[in-house]
């Protein structure tokens, strides 16, 4: 097909898919597909919030907690009258932990978001986007698909082009066009379509633009491109891991679990689906009103309270199911201790200063004008995908992948150093693909031998990662080799390791306290680990060439052999990006900062947690 | 060196069981094509006609048995859309096998199986074993892309290819039992597989097999 031909056929398309949700259930009678619909069935029961169950609800609501929500809704209701007063500013934040009555969420949660404000301010605006996406989103198909799949055991989303299918569909479509930059992306629909459990579809056009482009929430970054925000909560989700359950962090090392595989939904939609429903509702009305640190702390809340059960799971199948099924249909704790407990949490990070990983910065916000049109390029018109990486994404790539690798160093770290013996370390998870090319070792090797040379504190254990390319020379620290040049073949039985010649420091080594197997070369207490580095995750996993230890396990038998395992890169294109990287281990250590082979400064590192790049 | 990790390793020396074999495979393909529909099949035995849309990728494990091999999948479903293209390359990175999958019922998603071929052909590691899968042939009255052009093209790329229906679990364990089959077993012949952290963590220990522990 030509370039028109398409422009027309998704045009056509966008206009079929528009009709049906304009005409709407009831003039679709016939023209709904079987399988798009749910089957005639008797149910038993729909639960307060709408949700259908097939059995009978096990959950009973206690006739006395049913008094204390009619009185609470009593002085809700009292607060409503004089929303703007300082009384209700003084009891407002321990009302709402409370819980906000859910006959009165809908008129709480406008208020908490400003809803009417922006409205009254944007006479028109929903309906513009509105008749606009119709003409040019292209994101409609898209829509469509996963409005045919959100919520559909709820009673109001269950019956295909049901009025809040419709809606939904309108609010997402039209925030397509509002905010041309986010456009619709996947997790979009789970906001929306709890929003509309609550309010018309104006009201939750508004109160989703509230949740993506108000600073307290800025979800803008979560779902744009490359998505920035899950990034850098993540991270900062880690470092809470590391510094009050480090225990389970490593637990999760250990199955190479990391955190975007259990909790992207935690942060993507605020717990929808990954939380029962009632708690789900808790946590978004303290979301609503003190903003995104409260996913970082029901984030930890969460893991705090079933830590006990997780580190009983000795597989990653396990945790995931775990954390993402079996918390969704059963938290095991009622909804009250949890908010306790999410309170104590907020609590105990803001002590350790943790609590917020601090403002968005400019990228993960809108950069463009909100609801300005931009007439979309022909090929997004047409569907196609783009060939190639942004830049933004090859960012997001390498971030996500360096959390892995860096996950899995440490792991491999604390592996060796539990093992006492010097071992290969190799830096896969990432697939490292066999064929040799060794010359891309040499630096690596080089590096490894004068970090040895040069260290002050005895190296019991050095272990060196480069990726870079040898021929670039800032890539080397030392060019003296301890291994002969026939290192440069390869059998490419797909090894990264080298045996490389203890260094003369270890001679006043401290011994241990535990025991050594006899093969183990002479330890110390300190452990240090150099991790040099071009970015290695600009490269495909194609390029990545380790090489065998087998050759230079011969090499000199006189010497215990010390193995380093690195990966090699030949197409870092980033050559601003090489970097070292210095990690220790030992956590009272000095540690040398070795540039080129020369030691430019030592200083006190507090904590195996950090990466110092030195550029 | 590396007993620690998961699953049961097994000592170098020590003698060995029953052979169980553990790959990583990664599903990949336009969105609503059914790539967590096959897996819930495959995994569960499970059908939902309004399976939720994954976000980001969702991992299971399923377990087969070979004649003398046990095979454990350890599977990553990922999000079809393209905003979460940018993800997928952490998925398929060290996996030893992948199951691109299309819509019987529109051609689209059949271009976009193909890119994805290309892709893996590129970026992932070379011993990646493929299948393509088209998938809804029950819904084969409203066929767009006809069994034959898939075949040829398969063919053509060296893949596995089969017509599935997650819907009436047609041919869902076929194709995974057909990669199962294809995967290199043994010490020999998993040496050029992809390597996954195992193997590495294997290096010093060079009588661990390779894929197999």
């Amino acid at each position: 097909m030509n370039e028109e031909a398409l422009l027309a056929r998704a045009s056509e398309e966008r206009e079929r898919i528009f009709q049906r949700y304009e005409r709407g259930r009831e003039n679709l009678a016939g023209q709904i597909d079987p399988w798009e619909d749910p089957e005639f069935e008797d149910y038993h029961k729909t639960d307060r919030y709408g949700f259908i169950h097939d059995e009978r609800l096990t959950q009973k609501t206690a006739p006395q907690k049913v008094n204390v929500e009619v009185e609470r809704e009593k002085k809700w209701v009292k607060m409503l009258g004089s929303w703007e007063s300082a009384t209700t500013k003084e009891k407002l934040h321990r009302r709402i932990y409370k819980g906000i009555p859910n006959s009165l969420r809908i008129k709480i949660w406008c208020k908490l978001l400003n809803v009417n404000t922006i409205k009254s301010d944007n006479p028109g605006k929903f309906q513009e986007m509105l008749k606009l996406a119709k003409q040019w989103s292209t994101d409609v198909r898209q829509i469509d698909s996963d409005v045919n799949r959100q919520f559909r055991e709820h009673q109001f989303y269950r019956e295909r082009y049901s009025e809040k299918q419709c809606s939904l569909f309108n609010v997402l479509c039209a925030y397509s066009m509002y905010n041309s930059e986010v456009g619709y992306c996947q997790g979009m629909s789970g906001l929306a379509g709890v929003l509309l459990m609550y309010m018309d579809e104006e009201d939750a056009f508004w109160a989703l633009a509230i949740l993506l482009s108000d600073k307290k929430y800025a979800m803008h970054g979560l779902y744009v491109e490359g998505f920035p925000k899950l990034t850098r909560f993540l991270e900062h989700h880690d470092k809470i891991l590391i510094k009050f359950m480090p225990k389970l962090k490593h637990h999760f090392d250990k199955f190479g679990l990391d955190a975007i595989l259990y909790s992207l939904k935690w942060f993507f939609v605020c717990f929808v689906e990954r939380v029962p429903f009632s708690l789900c509702l808790r946590v978004w009305d303290i979301y609503l009103l003190d903003g995104e640190r409260v996913i970082t702390a029901m984030a930890y809340t969460i893991l705090k309270l079933h830590k006990k059960a997780i580190m009983k799971l000795n597989d990653m199948d396990l945790i995931v199911n775990f954390i993402q099924v079996k918390l969704h249909k059963d938290f095991g704790f009622e909804d009250d201790i949890v908010i306790y407990h999410l309170e104590r949490s907020m609590e105990e990070l803001k002590r350790a200063k943790l609590d917020y990983p601090g403002p968005p910065p400019p990228s993960e916000m809108p950069q463009r004008q909100l609801g300005l049109f931009v007439e979309p390029d022909k090929k997004s018109k047409i569907g196609q995908r783009a060939e190639n990486f942004s830049e933004t994404e090859k960012h997001a790539r390498a971030t996500v992948i360096l959390r892995r690798e860096k996950a899995a160093l440490e792991l491999q770290e604390l592996r060796v150093s539990q093992s006492d013996t010097v071992s290969v370390l190799c830096s896969d998870h990432s697939g490292v693909a066999s064929g040799v090319r060794c010359e891309d070792s040499t630096s690596a090797l080089g590096s490894r031998r004068s970090l040895a040379d040069t260290s002050v504190t005895s190296t019991a254990d050095l272990s060196v990662f480069s990726s870079g390319r040898s021929h670039a020379p800032d890539n080397s620290l030392d060019t003296h080799s301890n291994i002969s040049d026939d290192g440069t073949g390869s059998d490419g039985s797909g090894i990264c390791g080298l045996s490389i010649q203890r260094a003369p420091s270890t001679s006043h080594s401290t011994p241990r306290a535990t025991p050594h197997p006899p093969s183990v070369s002479p330890q110390s207490e300190d452990v240090v680990r150099i991790h040099v580095t071009y970015n290695p995750l600009a490269a495909s996993p194609s390029h990545l060439q380790p090489v065998s230890p087998s050759k230079y396990k011969a090499y000199d038998e006189h010497h215990k052999p010390m193995s380093l395992g690195f990966y090699t890169n030949g197409a870092a294109n980033l050559p601003s990006d090489n970097r070292i990287r210095i990690q220790v281990s030992s956590e009272e250590l000095l540690t040398p900062v070795v540039d080129s082979g020369r030691i430019i400064t030592q200083r006190y590192i507090e904590s195996h947690a950090g990466i110092y790049d030195i550029n | 060196m590396a007993t620690t990790r998961s699953g049961a390793a097994q000592r170098p020396n020590g003698a060995p069981q029953t052979k169980v074999c553990q790959f990583k495979l990664v599903l990949l393909g336009e969105s609503a094509v059914g790539k967590s529909s096959l897996v819930l099949r495959f995994v569960k035995g499970q059908f939902h006609e309004y399976q939720e849309s994954t976000i980001g990728a969702a991992f299971l494990t399923q377990t087969l048995c070979l004649d003398d091999t046990t095979v454990k999948f350890e599977i990553w479903d990922t999000a079809g859309q393209e905003r979460y293209h940018s993800l997928a390359p952490m998925y398929y990175r060290g996996a030893q096998a992948a199951i691109v999958v299309y819509d019987i019922t529109n051609q689209d998603t059949f271009g976009r199986a193909k890119n994805w071929v290309k892709e893996l052909q590129r970026q992932a590691s070379p011993s990646i074993v493929i299948a393509l899968a088209g998938n809804k042939s029950d819904l084969a009255a409203k066929r767009m892309v006809e069994f034959e052009e898939a075949q040829a093209y398969a063919d053509e790329n060296g893949l596995l290819f089969m017509e599935t229906s997650a819907k009436t679990a047609m041919n869902v364990n076929d194709i995974f039992l057909a990669i199962a089959n294809k995967l290199p077993k043994s010490e020999s012949a998993g040496g050029g597989a992809a390597g996954g952290a195992r193997r590495l963590n294997d290096a010093d220990a060079p009588r661990a097999s390779s894929c197999c522990k």
